[in-house]
């Protein structure tokens, strides 16, 4: 299940050179390449002649991608310029390109309708490329489906178990008050430990020597955005009311761009907004944040493989699901909403 | 006594309006916020007398069926 009318982020804008990569991304193959005047440009990455990948190919001239197998071009628009050995350019000869905006970083794609693409409805993830925030990013692929790692970053109780050597302790799951606010498109998951030691990840960063009060801001706008707003402070001084003094407060920021129904691209970055030219500490904190997101890739792919072995297989919900859950609801809604106006479409086109 | 694991449930329309809170408790239960019914408006509305009820807005009733 995938909506198709929301921008995804399709590459770090690094990864786009003048030398085509293929990507899938919503189960169609996708071709980016970076045109002459800069501008990066994403097309169907299968030539309509025999439907080899174009990113084979390459580029000639500043924008023209030529198919490695029989010589097609195809211009930035995906119409296809030259037909080795033959003046008549099938009418047929084209394909599909896709909306693209580079922000925060990253190059965004629109997959569903061109006419509906409004970049001001990109997410808003300023923390990667803000001067007053030190931020660093990746990418993982994952093999799993996409909505396993929206429901992992909704629910940390998780915490506790997977990365109980680097951000998680028992205090996040025995101590916490979760509240889950959720609205038309977006759910907010905000809980608060109070009084209760840090994480080792805390303790070498913040350099906590007591207990500490510690925040989880979750904020979920789907397809599947999700900002992290997370720290801690000595306890008792005031961060519950608004008062973030003597800690640390950093960004996780997560988009997730699912591939195929079971495997997914996995973008994200980790800010923090204390001693933010430290390059050395923007590492150290990225490092730590990678290691458990290893950890929680390890998870994913386990709990695919059984998902696949038997999609049947009952399951439980809990509590601490309730984020999850919520966000499955607003996805169902707005995937059911999305194909009653295609099915719209096509009856009126008939 | 030590906090336990809770969860609280706030419902928002299309305008950002708030439902009542619903809390889900480490102990299974789920926990309603809403109006004492009085005695006299038992009496008037024939609701049954010896037992807690509460009346409860209708974007709860909303949020209850959207969100459990």
């Amino acid at each position: 299940m995938f909506l198709r009318n929301y921008w995804y982020v399709a590459a770090s804008v690094d990864e786009v050179k003048a030398k085509p990569f293929g990507r899938i991304i919503l189960g169609e193959p996708v071709v980016f390449f970076r045109a002459a005047d800069g501008m990066a440009v994403a097309l169907e990455d299968r030539c309509p002649h025999r439907r080899l990948p174009l990113s084979m190919g390459k580029l000639v001239g500043d924008d023209v991608l030529q198919c490695h197998y029989h010589g097609l071009r195809f211009d930035r628009t995906g119409a296809c310029v030259r037909v080795p050995g033959q003046d008549m350019i099938p009418p047929a000869a084209r394909v599909k390109a896709y909306p693209v905006i580079e922000r925060y970083k990253w190059l965004w794609i629109w997959m569903g309708d061109p006419a509906l693409a409004d970049p001001s409805q990109i997410c808003d993830f300023h923390w990667i490329d803000d001067p007053n925030w030190g931020a660093k990013g990746d990418y993982l692929h994952v093999l799993a489906n996409w909505q396993l790692v929206v429901d992992n970053l909704l629910d940390l109780t998780h915490l506790a178990f997977v990365h109980e050597t680097t951000i998680g302790n028992a205090a996040l799951v025995e101590h916490a008050a979760v509240k889950v606010q959720r609205g038309p498109e977006h759910v907010l998951v905000t809980r608060w430990i109070i009084d209760q030691p840090a994480p080792p990840t805390f303790v070498k960063v913040g350099k906590f020597t007591g207990n500490v009060d510690r925040w989880q801001i979750i904020d979920y706008r789907p397809p599947a955005f999700l900002r992290l707003d997370v720290g801690a402070t000595p306890t008792g001084t005031g961060a519950p009311e608004g008062k973030r003094v003597g800690g640390i407060s950093m960004r996780n920021l997560n988009a997730i761009t699912p591939e195929t129904e079971t495997t997914s691209h996995y973008f994200w970055a980790q800010a923090h907004d204390f001693d933010v030219k430290n390059a050395e500490l923007t590492d150290r904190i990225f490092q730590q944040i990678k290691l458990a997101f290893l950890e929680d890739v390890d998870v994913f792919t386990a709990q695919q493989r059984l998902i696949d072995l038997n999609p049947a297989a009952p399951t439980i919900d809990i509590n601490a699901d309730s984020g999850g859950i919520q966000a499955r609801r607003i996805v169902d809604r707005l995937y059911a909403e999305e194909q009653a106006a295609l099915t719209a479409q096509r009856t009126a086109a008939e | 006594m030590p906090l336990n694991f809770r969860v609280e449930l706030i419902w928002q329309d299309d305008n950002a309006n708030e439902a009542a809170s619903i809390y889900l408790t480490s102990d299974g239960r789920v926990m309603l916020q809403g109006r004492a019914v009085s005695a006299q408006e038992r009496k008037d509305l024939h609701l049954p007398a010896d037992a807690d009820m509460i009346s409860v807005d209708r974007k709860l009733i909303r949020a209850i069926k959207d969100m459990l």
